[in-house]
């Protein structure tokens, strides 16, 4: 049965600074259930850390209402900040000049975990993150693709039901991306463990996140899952086409042509105009088709139409 | 939580062995010569300057020196570095009080520094100027030392945390440190002050910085001076709870 975690009713928060007022989040509602790997998405400005930090309780809304893990953050700050976990890409929570070990400590300190409990939860996060041999090196000389890792296991030491995660991929190599989303898919689906996710990573939303809240001006604009957004939200589709023996561009209303060479087509189709099985007909014909592909469009240029539309 | 902060900050600088190498030779230097000023000025004086003897006025100076240099007097600037780069918006998301866990940490940063400098100074004063003239006096410095050092940490917190309003606390920093350098009797006994400044002195926070330990360590024995700087160290953990709490409350309606 499925059990909502976070919830949020026409949630506002108004920024007033040198006699300007700035509506950063305005009139958001959502829900969102236990399990779920969400990705809260939007251009710079659009809003999405006011909202993580009135999720996470650092920050008062100025009208609405919202509930996470049954707490109201910015009044059960304390309480809720045991249960959920939080990282932030561009703000350290472990001590520079300690190890991650010693900084886990802390940690296990400042959450009053039993210290037993605690050594075991680091192994077991060691293990998890294939981390175990950065534990005992100082942070400051770890690179940003291992003190992710670290930084990870610190968040997740207290074993959140939540785990709050503002750009956290921000600045990693390529590898140590696809490594970051395998941990977080990981986490999810043997832990249980809710992601609320932002990035301006396409991949990190393609990776990691079944569904998408696309907030823009402060607003949601789109919240689906992001297969189905990607379907529906566009209608275009992409046609790649290799025939046997060269052909010519075809000129048809609602067909773009985006590539032509020799007996290779790539098209681009406005199903609003025409249906790709229209197009599939009068393109084909009765030529011999080699190999024949139909796309839908990258997930970038989905995200790009909703911000701009 | 406060005693596991303590404990690791202060493994941490007992561990960095260059720092305490620093550490030692910085306080060798500026004791040594603050010390030798004031033995020169109660030499000229006939031996004795405001009621201190030559080896009084050393180890006044030892100990106020030990209580200045054990301290990250760039504390104010760290807190308000952190206030505006959100730093401690992010401290917010763990369930202990921000306020509690940075004095913690930083107290247990300069305990380590400060038993560096006991030690330095309890090889450097009898060869500059003799054993202390009161043995009780020099042992009742130790435990005031290490409460001038949290009482300057706490109020350097109050004081930082006029950063969740203003971003450029420079001002404010320059002149909380020439305040507590006057003041709080790190250069200079505070007998030595005008009358009038020396009775203002005596009922400000800040001789629980500096001038209580050195007064003792000079071979004052007069334990009620400990029990004067608990008192101004709870006073002064209310005000910087008080104003690092509006702090964070602001923090929490205006963003950070």
């Amino acid at each position: 049965m499925s059990e909502t975690v976070i919830a949020t009713r026409a949630l506002s928060k108004t920024f007033r600074t040198r006699g300007r007022t700035v509506e950063a989040v305005r009139d958001i509602t959502f829900e969102v259930e236990r399990g779920e790997r969400l990705a809260y998405i939007g251009p710079n400005g659009a809003g999405k850390s006011t909202s993580i930090k009135i999720l996470t309780g650092i920050l008062h809304p100025t009208d609405g209402d919202a509930h996470v893990l049954g707490h109201v953050p910015w009044r059960e700050r304390k309480q809720l900040t045991t249960r959920i976990g939080t990282l932030f890409g561009q703000r350290s929570q472990l001590w520079f000049e300690l190890t991650p070990r010693q900084s886990f400590r802390m940690l296990a300190a400042i959450y009053r975990l039993d210290a037993g409990a605690a050594e075991r939860r680091v192994a077991e996060l060691g293990e998890l993150l294939d981390a175990d041999d950065l534990f005992d090196v100082p942070a400051r000389t770890h690179s940003l693709g291992q003190r992710m890792r670290c930084e990870l296991a610190a968040c997740l030491l207290h074993e959140p039901e939540i785990v709050f995660l503002d750009e956290p991929t921000i600045g990693l190599d390529l590898l140590a991306k696809q490594r970051f989303r395998e941990l977080l898919v990981r986490l999810n689906r043997d832990a249980g463990v809710t992601i609320f996710l932002t990035s301006h990573d396409v991949a990190d939303i393609e990776h990691v996140a079944r569904r998408a809240i696309v907030i823009n001006h402060g607003s949601v604009i789109a919240d689906s899952d992001v297969a189905s957004m990607r379907r529906t939200l566009l209608s275009r589709k992409l046609i790649e086409v290799t025939f046997a023996d060269d052909v010519p561009a075809p000129e048809l209303s609602g067909v773009t042509v985006l590539a032509h060479s020799g007996a290779t087509l790539e098209l681009a189709v406005d199903t609003d105009v025409r249906s790709v099985r229209d197009v599939l007909d009068d393109v084909l014909g009765s030529r011999r088709v080699v190999d024949i592909t139909v796309l839908d469009p990258p997930l970038e240029e989905v995200i790009a139409e909703i911000y701009q539309s | 939580m406060v005693l596991t902060a303590l404990t690791t900050a202060a493994r941490r600088n007992t561990a960095d062995r260059s720092s305490v190498l620093v550490n030692i030779v910085f306080y060798l230097i500026v004791a040594t010569v603050l010390s030798a000023l004031w033995r020169a000025a109660a030499e000229a004086n006939g031996g004795e300057i405001v009621g201190y003897s030559m080896v009084a006025v050393t180890w006044y100076a030892l100990a106020a020196e030990a209580a200045t240099v054990s301290l990250n007097m760039r504390m104010i600037e760290v807190v308000c570095d952190d206030i505006a780069s959100g730093a401690v918006a992010v401290e917010l998301l763990r369930p202990a009080s921000v306020l509690g866990l940075r004095i913690s940490w930083a107290v247990g940063a300069a305990l380590p520094r400060l038993g560096v400098c006991c030690l330095t100074a309890a090889v450097l004063g009898p060869i500059i100027a003799g054993p202390p003239t009161s043995a009780v006096g020099a042992a009742l410095a130790l435990p005031a030392l290490a409460l001038a050092i949290t009482c300057n940490l706490v109020a350097q917190h109050a004081v930082a945390s006029v950063a969740f309003w203003t971003r450029d606390v420079r001002a404010i920093w320059f002149v909380y440190q020439k305040i507590v350098f006057v003041l709080g009797g790190m250069i200079l006994p505070l007998q030595v002050l005008p009358d009038a400044l020396e009775r203002v002195a005596m009922v400000l926070p800040f001789m629980a910085m500096a001038y209580v330990p050195s007064r003792l360590a000079s071979g004052s024995v007069e334990p009620w001076l400990l029990g004067l700087q608990v008192v101004w160290l709870v006073a002064l953990l209310g005000v910087a709870r008080v104003a690092f709490g509006a702090g964070e409350r602001r923090l929490q309606v205006v963003g950070g």
